[in-house]
């Protein structure tokens, strides 16, 4: 009797097992069809086989060497790894908060970090330190991310209320917003056109020194996260329930907020504030996954944010052809009407 | 039950301020412990100390025989387990993951469920009544079937000692005798110890081993329910002004405030117990008679607050029952008879004298003049309820001429 049930148990873990798989594969294919399809349309378009060729058997001092390995790929490799990094930040969000609607963008972590980042950029703090600008707007981003994260976890603890914590969020962010418009005012006019692009989020202008941070700093943050799925998971009950089952609260939070900052602050740092992926991807992975198992997610979340990001890094290139727009309006323009239906269909609560 | 699983001493729990102080108490291995008393007695903050979650200020809290604080978090999993009155309810979450959430003390890295894992999931489905949810979404469930999972999840923990927040807080009544009824069975046969703090003090009288009851932050009393839920205690406890509480009826009985005026009713055995509910109910004092004390109606009587003429067999005091009992039915507005109807029926420790002053006394209403009202077989209170209907449309037409 009791084998039995347990043979059924096993089947149902088997067929959960087997249709997330099936839909790895497909988001997996996904995205790298569109990272190729970034790889090779654009305003010049290249052959797919030349692209291959060049990127095995680089020539240098060719056209194609050039358009691949300084324009292409890295801004194709930052939207990959900026969508996973952002997707993961919201899910950890999310998860923490026990709230749908938080993300980095919403709780004014993102904000946090283009305020920091502009001070770096725009005071005399970057200056004449063209090397190290980009670690530092990277600790200045991670650091910014981190401080509005604690003010708000510190004021959403005082009043427990889901509505509350997502008002807080909003006003840190318009709070940051307001100072890195005064600071923008204040800023010399060279400055500026720099800093306004930076500021509608973009994946463009990458520098390799700036790729191997994402990669190297988020890689190994991603891979913390996944590893510790398991007290994550146990996280989804809430803190108390987390406790009673043997996790170390007080260290564990702060590795979800320190984790979540950091991640955010890392892409906002170099890629500009991009809106909704925080937010929706995470969503769209446990849809699709039809699971909250944070040992499918958080891998789920990061391959979805790929994905998207980078399907939206191509909408932006290629829609008004050559006007490139920004990324956060495309992000936003199919964001938005995924994140209210998924709230309709199922009636979320606050 | 052997040893204690539990120890505390002297111990003093809050948050900023201490909310409940020298407290201490046993509590044996598999017992069912009920944690009574009224909202914000301390009830869920002594639970919180007990499962680590709070820090006492003073005192100790042993459990296996090592201070609580003693144990590391994850060991202290494998022996504690806990259901709070937080609904958890993650979305997108099938109930067989939710409750394989509870292996998480068991697995290793990852959390990764073994076949030994599974079996233990299922098994604890199974134990709660709740295999046929396992593939339902949990958020998708009513609230008793997701207190089965909740249950189910911190029973795959394998505890020996189950905390529990007022568990069954929102249940229709089927599922709060469910999950009575499962709690009770793991003491009884995983011998599991479970403590759990609850309001329905019949329900806990009924299933309790060791009650414990808490009022202004003080353990007012600690012992098997028999010696502790005493009506008087009860009252005490949960300051009822208009309900009694009845140890052997283990029930409440609500009380009216007598303001619509006073009845007598006559009864015996238990065919005036509704009829004492109906009058009640309806705002009347009740005098009632004659019955031995450990008759049914005299249990509810007591517990309504009523003033009942009871018949003790070896003292012969009838003379003075009656008297008593003649000088109330002068105060009274109407005599309601629920035992002439069944006297044959009526045997037993007193009945000679129970029919001989129910007589006697009916003769005395019928020549004061005072409206008799006949109930049915077995104390039917159909005749009660109409007169009761006719007197009440009767006043409410005076009032509007």
């Amino acid at each position: 009797m009791s084998t039995e049930l347990t043979i059924q148990t096993q089947l149902m873990v088997g067929r959960a097992a087997s249709r997330r798989s099936l839909v790895f594969f497909l988001i997996g294919a996904l995205t790298l069809t569109t990272a190729i399809l970034n790889m090779t349309i654009g305003s010049v378009d290249l052959p797919f086989l030349s692209v291959i060729k060049e990127l095995f058997l680089p020539v240098q001092g060719s056209d194609i060497n050039f358009i691949v390995w300084k324009v292409r790929l890295p801004r194709t490799l930052a939207a990959v790894m900026g969508g996973a990094y952002l997707a993961c930040s919201g899910l950890l969000l999310q998860v923490y908060f026990r709230n749908p609607i938080v993300g980095p963008f919403v709780l004014g972590i993102s904000s946090g970090a283009s305020l920091t980042v502009s001070l770096v950029m725009l005071t005399a703090l970057g200056l004449k330190l063209t090397y190290v600008t980009p670690f530092l707007t990277t600790l200045a981003g991670i650091v910014g991310a981190y401080g509005v994260m604690v003010l708000v976890v510190a004021i959403g603890a005082k009043i427990k209320s889901g509505a509350t914590l997502l008002i807080t969020g909003l006003m840190f962010g318009y709070v940051c917003s307001s100072f890195t418009s005064i600071l923008t005012a204040l800023a010399e006019k060279e400055k500026i056109k720099g800093f306004v692009l930076w500021g509608m989020g973009s994946f463009s202008g990458f520098k390799w020194i700036e790729i191997y941070i994402l990669l190297v700093l988020g890689g190994l943050l991603v891979l913390a996260v996944f590893l510790l799925s398991k007290p994550l998971n146990a996280f989804l009950l809430g803190e108390d329930y987390a406790a009673s089952m043997g996790v170390s609260v007080r260290r564990f939070r702060i590795f979800i907020l320190l984790a979540a900052s950091s991640l955010a602050g890392l892409v906002t740092a170099m890629a500009g504030p991009v809106a909704f992926i925080g937010l929706a991807v995470p969503h769209m992975a446990r849809l699709s996954l039809a699971t909250s198992d944070n040992r499918v997610l958080v891998p789920g979340a990061c391959l979805m944010g790929a994905l998207v990001t980078s399907l939206c890094d191509l909408i932006a290139r290629m829609w008004l052809s050559p006007v490139e727009l920004p990324v956060s309006a495309i992000t936003a323009f199919f964001g938005a009407p995924i994140v209210i239906g998924l709230l309709l269909k199922r009636g979320a609560r606050l | 039950m052997n040893k204690n699983i539990l120890s505390v001493k002297n111990l003093s729990l809050g948050y900023k301020k201490p909310i409940l102080e020298s407290v201490s108490f046993d509590c044996p291995q598999g017992a069912f412990v009920a944690l009574l008393g009224p909202n914000g007695a301390g009830k869920t903050t002594l639970l919180r100390g007990l499962s680590n979650h709070l820090r006492p200020f003073k005192g100790t809290i042993e459990l296996l025989g090592l201070p609580l604080s003693s144990y590391k978090a994850l060991d202290l999993a494998k022996i504690v387990s806990v259901v709070m009155t937080d609904k958890a309810s993650p979305p997108l979450l099938k109930v067989w993951e939710f409750v394989a959430l509870g292996r998480y003390p068991h697995t290793g890295f990852l959390g990764r469920l073994n076949q030994l894992d599974l079996e233990k999931v299922t098994k604890t489905l199974l134990d709660v009544r709740a295999l046929d949810l396992s593939e339902r979404f949990v958020e998708e469930l009513s609230d008793g079937e997701r207190q089965k999972a909740t249950l189910a999840r911190a029973l795959a923990q394998e505890p020996k000692l189950m905390l529990l927040d007022e568990p069954t807080a929102h249940l229709d009544l089927k599922h709060r005798m469910e999950v009575m009824g499962i709690l009770r069975s793991l003491c009884r046969v995983k011998n599991i110890t479970v403590v759990a703090a609850i309001h329905d003090v019949d329900a806990a009288a009924k299933v309790a081993d060791l009650i414990l009851t808490l009022k202004d932050g003080a353990l007012t009393s600690c012992g098997p329910p028999h010696r502790v839920l005493t009506p008087p205690s009860v009252s005490k406890l949960y300051d009822f002004e208009q309900a009694g509480f009845s140890s052997r009826l283990g029930a409440i009985e609500i009380r009216g405030d007598g303001l619509a005026g006073q009845a007598f009713v006559l009864s015996r055995s238990d065919h005036g117990a509704e009829a004492f509910r109906l009058l009640s109910k309806r705002g009347y004092q009740i005098s009632c008679g004659f019955f031995p004390s450990s008759d049914l109606d005299a249990h509810v009587a007591r517990a309504l607050g009523a003033k009942s003429y009871e018949i003790e067999t070896d003292v012969n005091n009838s003379e003075s029952i009656l008297n008593q009992a003649s000088k109330d039915l002068k105060e009274a507005l109407f005599v309601v008879d629920a035992y002439s109807q069944t006297q044959e029926g009526l045997k037993g420790d007193g009945a000679q004298e129970s029919q001989i002053l129910s007589q006697k006394l009916l003769k005395v209403a019928s020549e004061a003049g005072l409206k008799i009202i006949k109930l049915g077989p077995q104390g039917d209170i159909a005749p009660l309820i109409d007169y009761l209907d006719a007197e009440s449309d009767f006043k409410l037409a005076s009032a509007q001429n």
